[in-house]
């Protein structure tokens, strides 16, 4: 595999994306993220774009290293310090006027922090400061952005508690280790929540977590879904996941974003092989008794990335020019975009699980 | 790491140990130096060591002169000589031998005491684990100097040999706590299961299979050791509770307090000269030491 | 899609009955190590009676020999005082006079000095100990403060020439022996320097300065102490900066922390309560460790700077043979450093939430 030769992020965004709406809350274009190892630099995220909408929640699904946590990460300017952001634009578009969030001070980043955009992380395992209760952490959050008499925010986290399922007195007191894991979980969902952001990203939230304290936090997230009305990102791996929370779903693959579009068009209508094998190896409750088939091969090194399509040594599509040219995000329908050559013929019916040829 | 036979070729013991003991010290000298500032601390070490055993061979104890008490450093006498008018810079040179000697011995003795009782408390288990434990935990919390000075005064010590079986007496708990653990972490792995299934009898796993792991640990251990005993021995020979026969290091900072050369200036280096000696040699061992653990804890490199 | 139950055991409320309590008082870890502590001081008593009766020539003996031959005593007189000094008879059977002095300890009598004949070993010790304590207390402190300081500013600056340069004088006068740096300090500010007037300094406070509680003995106090809690504060301060930097470095890399900045926490805060407090965990616990190290240790400190505190007092002891107060002073010592480290498990749990009683509340 050769490795891949260009110097300086190209773009990779298609010429006629249409414009932020006014319902448009987060802006991303053509978003480059970049370590620098000792072996080289890498590039976790590929010219991903894409518009969140006001209450809308988008599903990122890829597997490990695909960049989805990456994204999750540059979407805050969390990212370690081996990471840079080389090229892209993030904008913030609340009020119709947007405000690059790449070019923020620390200071308004730290109120745009939480406030705006909050993130819960993969695994609240070590998410909470251990030696401060929760109520201690709680309020750390709000004293850290507004001022508020501690009642009122005693108040407002007893009724978050009470929105994600959890006894206001009993956790608002305890260490975080005298919690269990689906608890921690909920205690950080509801702590997102204080200070009503716009949009909530949330990573792998149901990974590592039993069945059914799975369920029960999908059914709250849901539910404060409905009753609050934020945007939300989802990063998984879990398509599951996405079948049921989410508006949109984006496929990544090696740190560029393959497909994009409602859950119904790409559950439905995938048009990129990858989608559609990701699809395949879902086993489904219902339908006929599918064969089960898993994607061949591992996800790639993405310091020697193949030329051309990403995806192609996995492909079962692959024919000359997908390992040669680069492959440009095209529109499938007003709502629906892909990066793949072929699309036109590898794009796929599915009829409730089952697939078509 | 170690490569374990499971067929008992050569159950000579001697053999075996001495095998084990090149193989020791060969892979010791590379873990030393690993880092730059351990090769240049080992080099430095061993050039001390081999000045230290040769210079009592060549160089005479330097005679009292006592027209020239404590002179300025010279030609004759590059670092002047001290209250009795003796060259300092032949007594530094002779001084190192005894002290170094008494450190190697408690270390060894220690490391000996610890591995035995370690090993032994790990694999019999019941209640010789249990007193054994217990000594240690005692050991560990008494305080081991003023213990330590308090023998020396009861027990008059008269050759410094004993000095370092004292201090050894008191310095093994650390090191048996670490073989226990180590031991009890690898009686349960398959190669010792699969060697005891072979019966191959207790000694044999003990030293071929189980210590070999921890060269590392042990080699860390002696240095380390050796640092703590230097310190010891020298601090009583300070104070005056150690054999006062002789010319060492020890003894050198001894007469210098209690002459009092510490409050003259003329005496600068009477005083300095063992100062710098036993400075030198106490950094060196600890760099070594921690090339060692960086060597055999890759956890601790700096990242590339 | 209705309300999750949270699992209810019997002990989810916050006040556990008092059963629990007495069960987890009997089961504790506490209990465990007061008993290992007893035991150890117990062992040392022990031994130092025989090691006093046993050894050849023993202290007992020794001086019944010599009043018999110097001043000329007869062995009754002799033993009587003997018994009065060392608090035994040297008559009884030795398991009798064991108990005897295991029964005197119990009360708190060591005996009294052989060289001050009248002079209880505990008047002794309430004399000097406070001396000690003193500079010991103020010289950790300060070295635990600014480790913690300086361990965190490496931290924050890794790689730094700030971080390489305070890395290596710091582990650079911690392997060079205390007294050896002691004897430097006089040497290099003193004498060559004539920066500090030793002879001024020799003792815990100057002639004509009467104890008491105000500033000026204070400040008088505290300027003889100068030397010795200088000499401990350098060769400790690199071991707490060190330990401070590399807990600080892996707090830095807890979720926690990255989750903190993600809340739009001021940097402040996280540094203070985020960081600093978990990476000081290991190292509270440690203080009372190392105040018993110090207080073993400070034979040598003090009987170099002639500071007059417990570790000068055994030293001028041993070197005079005075059995008995050796004895005392070494017991006291042991009993110091076993206690310093059942208050560090103490403080251990009491500063990390993690580590509790067990039963104290339900998981």
């Amino acid at each position: 595999m050769a490795t891949e030769r260009i110097t300086q992020p190209q773009p990779l965004v298609p010429n006629d994306v249409p414009a932020a709406t006014a319902e448009t809350i987060l802006s991303v274009r053509d978003l480059w993220v970049e370590y620098a190892t000792s072996r080289g630099s890498v590039r976790a995220v590929r010219g991903a774009t894409f518009d969140l909408h006001q209450g809308e929640s988008l599903a990122l699904i890829g597997e490990s290293g695909s960049g989805k946590t990456t994204l999750g990460l540059a979407l805050v300017r969390l990212l370690p310090r081996a990471a840079q952001i080389p090229r892209g634009e993030l904008d913030y578009c609340k009020g119709g006027k947007p405000v690059s969030i790449l070019a923020m001070d620390q200071g308004s980043l730290r109120r745009y922090r939480w406030e705006e955009c909050a993130m819960v992380f993969q695994g609240a395992q070590n998410s909470l400061n251990p030696v401060l209760t929760i109520r201690d952490q709680f309020f750390d959050t709000v004293r850290a952005h507004r001022r508020q008499s501690g009642r009122e925010i005693e108040e407002r986290a007893e009724e978050l508690l009470k929105m994600v399922q959890l006894e206001p007195d009993r956790v608002l007191q305890s260490y975080p280790h005298e919690l269990s894991g689906g608890m921690r979980q909920r205690v950080l969902i509801a702590m997102s929540l204080l200070l009503q952001p716009e949009i909530l990203i949330l990573d792998e939230p149901t990974t590592a977590l039993d069945i059914l304290t799975q369920r029960a936090i999908i059914d709250v997230l849901r539910r404060l879904k409905e009753q609050l009305g934020f945007a939300t990102i989802f990063v998984s791996h879990d398509l599951s996941l996405a079948a049921e929370l989410a508006d949109r779903v984006a496929t990544m693959y090696a740190g560029r974003i393959v497909e994009l579009g409602p859950v119904n068009d790409i559950f439905y209508r995938s048009a990129h092989p990858y989608t559609g094998a990701l699809l395949d190896a879902v086993p489904t409750v219902v339908g006929d008794e599918e064969k089960l088939t898993s994607i061949p091969g591992s996800p790639p090194d993405l310091r020697t990335l193949p030329t051309g399509c990403p995806f192609h040594p996995r492909c079962s599509f692959t024919i000359d020019r997908c390992r040669t040219e680069e492959v440009p995000v095209e529109w499938v329908s007003e709502h629906q975009q892909v990066a793949c050559l072929r699309w036109r013929e590898l794009r796929r019916e599915r009829r409730s699980g089952a697939s078509t040829d | 790491m170690a490569t374990t036979a499971l067929a008992p070729e050569s159950a000579h013991p001697v053999l075996t140990a001495l095998r084990g003991a090149i193989g020791a010290v060969r892979s010791a000298l590379q873990a030393l130096s690993y880092n730059r500032a351990g090769m240049i601390a080992t080099w430095v070490f061993i050039v001390i060591v081999v000045i230290s055993f040769v210079s009592p061979l060549v160089i005479a104890e330097p005679p009292p002169d006592y027209a020239n008490i404590y002179a300025a450093p010279s030609a004759v006498h590059p670092l002047g000589t001290d209250f009795q008018g003796s060259d300092v810079l032949a007594q530094v040179l002779r001084g190192g031998e005894v002290v170094l000697i008494v450190a190697a011995v408690a270390a060894f003795v220690s490391v000996l005491i610890s591995i035995t009782f370690g090993a032994l408390s790990a694999y019999a288990g019941g209640w010789v684990d249990t007193v054994i434990t217990g000594l240690a935990d005692v050991v560990l919390t008494i305080p081991g100097f003023p213990l330590l000075a308090v023998l020396a005064a009861y027990l008059r010590l008269s050759n410094p040999i004993f000095l370092a079986l004292l201090i050894a007496a008191l310095g093994w708990p650390t090191l048996l706590r670490a073989v226990r653990s180590q031991v009890l972490s690898l009686k349960e792995r398959d190669y010792v299961e699969a060697a005891r299934a072979l019966d191959l009898g207790t000694v044999h796993v003990l030293f071929r299979e189980i210590l070999p792991n921890m060269r590392a640990y042990i080699a860390m251990y002696f240095v380390l050791s050796m640092t703590g005993a230097i310190y010891q021995q020298v601090g009583l020979y300070l104070l005056g509770f150690a054999p006062l026969a002789g010319d060492n290091w020890g003894i050198m900072l001894n007469l210098a307090w209690y002459r009092g050369a510490i409050f003259f200036k003329g005496s600068f280096w009477y005083i300095m000269a063992p100062i710098i000696a036993i400075s030198v040699v106490q950094l060196t061992m600890v760099t070594m030491t921690r090339s060692l653990e960086e060597a055999f804890n890759p956890r601790l490199r700096k990242a590339g | 899609m209705g309300i999750v139950a949270l699992p209810r055991g019997p002990r989810t409320v916050a006040r556990p009955d008092a059963g629990a309590i007495v069960a987890g008082v009997i089961h504790n870890f506490y209990v465990g190590r007061l008993f290992k502590a007893f035991i150890t001081i117990y062992l040392v008593a022990t031994i130092s009676f025989f090691v006093v009766h046993l050894m050849p020539g023993s202290p007992v003996e020794v001086y019944i020999y010599t009043l018999m031959n110097q001043y000329g005593v007869s062995y009754a007189t002799a033993q009587n005082q003997a018994a009065a000094l060392f608090s035994v008879n040297v008559n009884e059977p030795l398991v009798q006079q064991y108990v005897g002095y295991l029964g005197q300890l119990a009360q708190g009598h060591l005996g009294n000095s052989l060289l001050s004949p009248g002079t209880s070993v505990g008047s002794v010790m309430l004399a000097y100990m406070p001396w000690t304590l003193f500079s010991v207390g103020v010289a950790l402190l300060i070295s635990f403060i600014l480790g913690i300081l300086l361990g965190m500013l490496m931290a924050y600056r890794r790689e730094s020439v700030l971080d390489h340069a305070l890395s290596f004088v710091g582990s650079v006068f911690n392997s060079v022996p205390n007294y050896i740096v002691g004897i430097l300090l006089i040497v290099i500010l003193g004498i060559q320097l004539n920066l500090i007037d030793i002879a001024s300094m020799r003792g815990s406070f100057s002639p004509g300065v009467k104890p008491g509680v105000d500033l000026h003995f204070f400040l008088d106090a505290l300027m003889h102490a100068s030397l010795p809690i200088l000499t401990y504060v350098l060769t400790t301060v690199g071991a707490w900066m060190l330990t401070m930097k590399s807990n600080t470095s892996a707090t830095l890399d807890e979720d926690y922390v990255t989750v903190a900045r993600a809340r739009g926490l001021g940097d402040w805060r996280i540094m203070t309560s985020y960081v600093g407090r978990n990476a000081m965990i290991p190292l509270v616990a440690q203080v009372a460790i190392a105040a018993g190290f110090a207080v073993g240790g400070s034979i040598l400190i003090e009987t170099l700077f002639v500071y007059q505190g417990i570790g000068w007092i055994l030293n001028s002891a041993i070197a005079q043979r005075d059995y008995t107060v050796m004895q005392g002073i070494f017991l006291v010592i042991t009993i110091s450093v076993v206690a310093a480290n059942l208050l560090a498990d103490l403080l251990y749990g009491r500063i990390d939430p993690r580590v509790r009683i067990q039963g104290e509340s339900g998981g």
